[in-house]
């Protein structure tokens, strides 16, 4: 037990030392996630907004309530109106500084009135897309608004409009309005009411409630900072092997099964400190409950110490370093596209996510990503556990095989 | 203490090692020497127990290294030959690593990790990393390493190999005082030199047999008075025979040609240098030239140069 220690605590010192492989161990998933998460989560969800610019040439009522239409509800939200000279307007709209310059001539309202033809002029920014198409869209409504409006009530607009310029009207010329057009509605009733279609709404039944689509990222993320730790930790099998320390403890009654159990405790260790961080920081962020941490810490510990317990038994398997680094470095990248570490598993085609279930990393992520989506509490599958304990035993055997059967004497 | 019966190490058809015998005793230094290749690390690592020999006994302080491994290797100090150490491990850790290797712990090990120190002189560098030291503070400690459990027997595999002059001397005091101490030490070396400085009995091995074994006054002997001479220049055919046969004729009784090469010739004699114009007027005579001649008295390079006939550094 003491050389399990002290084996354990030789390899914790060295690496802690490599702060530089420590932080990019860190990083790399940091950044990914980060992007991943700021693509998923669309940013901090501010909405575009466009400028209207208004040269109104007419300042009328009409004119007045054509410009205020724009400035409405949601619209107002999407789009700020501001008035303008006609040069400003031109100019700015050229400059590409609005989304549109709309130029309201004089004698509008007049022309409304009389139901004569009359044009208003819309510049629209040709570097835009969406905000320009809506102020279209916007003025073309006003325009059939304009035309029913003055089919139905022209009369009345017109008394109104005429008694508007003699000052307030008094409270009879406005109850003979309110009359006439509610006699024009009264008429309308029997085209209009009932509707000819009787509409049910049906309520959809309440959904499953979904789970934050970049939450399913973060077990990905969390694995991947693992691997990623994990194969360059597995390289110290060589490293030793070249310094000749490895040769040296064949030669002392030190036994190399200790040996390889103290490096998976000092890379357990290591893989606390990362998971931690890395799971930590999407606790955080997704508001996940802190009741599964520590369940979800022993979950990826174990994971990787096994993923370490692999990736060093395969180091040793290969007749060289340059080999072996390489060919274990190739193997990363599959492991991380198939296991989830780039697009969770539910998102990838049905053949890839069982393959990917499969693969070791995908396994832990699979689990981990239906305990942290879950609205219940952790639930300890004794299979899974079972599963990585085996697997982690099997690895640290081979290991401790490989160094026995002559990785260590050469 | 040490002891090493009919060892034989074979990889396929290449015998390394053939049947290998010796035994070192306690509180002394035995030499193990030979040229490159010649079998020494192949037999040091099949008495550390890297190695499992093809047929043959190790015993290290009564042990068997194969059937007995754990306890034998408990007994076994071993200095590799190349430095083999964590260089970002300070050294004092590197010590306690190896020191819990062997199964120490505790204040034992403390106190025997400021005596290792002290005695490597690495005492005030204790915290510092082995990356930031000299080489021949390197090889300190890797030595120290290699005794940090006191070893009843200690293997020292060509330790003075990239050595400079002045880290070769610590060296030796430190093999001097592990003997002193009363440890058994196995030290392999292809330097003549070293050995006699050092061993107090020693065996020759080449090709990967034992040649010649016993003390360095014993193996001394075994040359007699005789000096070694090795001419180079231009030799025809027949006038290396010519000279022999002349040498013959005139009685000499401890006389031997040692090798005969084109250009060189190497041959073993008394008093050597009162013979030198002769020879040179023999070799003339059949139209011989001498361009370098090369006169050395009875040392151990020359004993092996009369057992192989070949140079040691070869």
């Amino acid at each position: 037990m003491t050389f399990v220690v002290a084996s354990f605590r030789k390899d914790l010192s060295r690496w802690w030392q490599d702060r530089m492989a420590f932080v990019i161990w860190l990083s790399i998933p940091f950044l990914i996630g980060g992007l991943i998460t700021s693509m998923v989560d669309g940013g901090d969800g501010a909405m575009p907004t466009g400028v209207l610019l208004i040269h109104d040439q007419d300042e009328s009522l009409l004119s007045g309530l054509v410009a205020g239409a724009y400035s409405q509800g949601n619209l107002g939200e999407l789009i700020s109106v501001e008035q303008v000279s006609l040069e400003e307007g031109s100019e700015r709209i050229e400059n590409g500084d609005a989304s549109g310059f709309l130029v309201i001539p004089e004698g509008f309202m007049a022309a409304f009135l009389d139901e004569e033809p009359v044009a208003l002029t819309l510049k629209t920014n040709p570097a835009q897309t969406i905000l320009p198409g809506i102020i279209e869209d916007m003025t073309e409504i006003l325009l059939d608004l304009g035309f029913y409006a003055q089919a139905l009530f022209g009369p009345e607009i017109q008394t109104i409009m005429d008694g508007s310029s003699e000052g307030m009207p008094d409270d009879v010329f406005a109850a003979e309005m309110a009359v006439q057009i509610q006699g024009k509605v009264d008429a309308l009733e029997p085209l209009v009411f009932p509707p000819a279609l009787d509409l049910e709404i049906v309520e959809p039944p309440p959904a499953e409630p979904q789970p934050d689509i970049a939450l399913l990222f973060l077990p990905g993320i969390v694995l991947m900072a693992l691997l990623f730790a994990a194969q360059g930790m597995s390289a110290d099998y060589w490293k030793e092997r070249e310094t000749g320390t490895l040769r040296r403890l064949v030669s002392t009654p030190g036994l190399l099964s200790r040996f390889v159990v103290g490096k998976a405790m000092a890379a357990g260790v290591i893989i606390v400190v990362l998971g931690g961080i890395t799971l930590g920081a999407g606790f955080l962020y997704h508001g996940v409950s802190w009741s599964k941490f520590v369940p979800a810490m022993a979950w990826i510990t174990l994971s990787g110490i096994g993923l370490f317990a692999w990736f060093s038994a395969l180091q040793m398997l290969f007749p060289n370093q340059k080999a072996a680094n390489l060919l274990t470095t190739i193997l990363l990248f599959p492991l991380l596209m198939m296991g989830g570490s780039f697009f969770p598993l539910d998102v990838l085609p049905d053949w890839i996510a069982a393959i990917g279930r499969l693969s070791p990393n995908g396994f832990v992520v699979d689990r981990l990503t239906t305990e942290l989506t879950s609205g219940s509490d952790w639930t300890f599958e004794k299979e899974s556990w079972a599963v990585v304990l085996l697997m982690t035993v099997i690895g640290l055997a081979i290991c401790t095989w490989r160094l026995q059967t002559g990785f260590a004497r050469r | 203490m040490l002891e090493v019966r009919n060892l034989v190490k074979q990889y396929g058809d290449i015998t390394a090692v053939n049947d290998v015998s010796f035994a070192a005793a306690k509180g002394s230094v035995f030499g193990l020497l030979g040229p490159n290749g010649a079998g020494k690390s192949t037999t040091i690592n099949c008495i550390s127990g890297l190695l499992s020999p093809t047929s043959g006994h190790v015993t290290v302080a009564g042990a068997d290294i194969v059937k007995e491994g754990k306890e034998a290797k408990r007994s076994l100090g071993v200095v590799p030959q190349e430095l083999a150490l964590y260089e970002d491990l300070p050294a004092i850790e590197n010590l306690r690593y190896w020191g819990k290797a062997y199964g120490l712990g505790g204040a034992a090990l403390d106190a025997r990790l400021a005596e290792v120190l002290e005695h490597i002189g690495l005492a005030d560098r204790a915290r510092d990393l082995p990356k930031t030291f000299s080489g021949g503070m390197k090889r300190r400690l890797n030595f120290g390493c290699g005794i940090v459990h006191k070893p009843e027997v200690l293997l020292l595999d060509e330790p003075s190999v990239g050595v400079d002059p002045q880290s070769r001397q610590r060296l030796f005091d430190m093999v001097e005082a592990e003997r002193d101490a009363g440890a058994c030490v196995l030290y392999t070396t292809h330097y003549m030199e070293e050995a006699e400085r050092l061993c107090d009995s020693l065996a020759i091995i080449d090709g990967g047999e034992l040649i010649a074994e016993g003390t360095v006054d014993e193996l001394k002997s075994q040359l007699g008075a005789r000096d070694i001479l090795q001419l180079n220049g231009e030799f025809p055919v027949d006038s290396v025979k010519a000279m022999v046969d002349a040498l013959r004729d005139r009685g000499l009784q401890d006389f031997e040609l040692l090798a005969e090469e084109t250009g060189s010739v190497t041959l073993t004699l008394s008093s050597a240098s009162q013979h030198l114009p002769a020879i040179f007027e023999m070799l003339a005579a059949k139209g011989g030239v001498v361009a370098e001649t090369s006169l050395r008295s009875p040392n151990l390079e020359t004993l092996f140069l009369l057992l192989t006939g070949k140079e040691l550094r070869e």
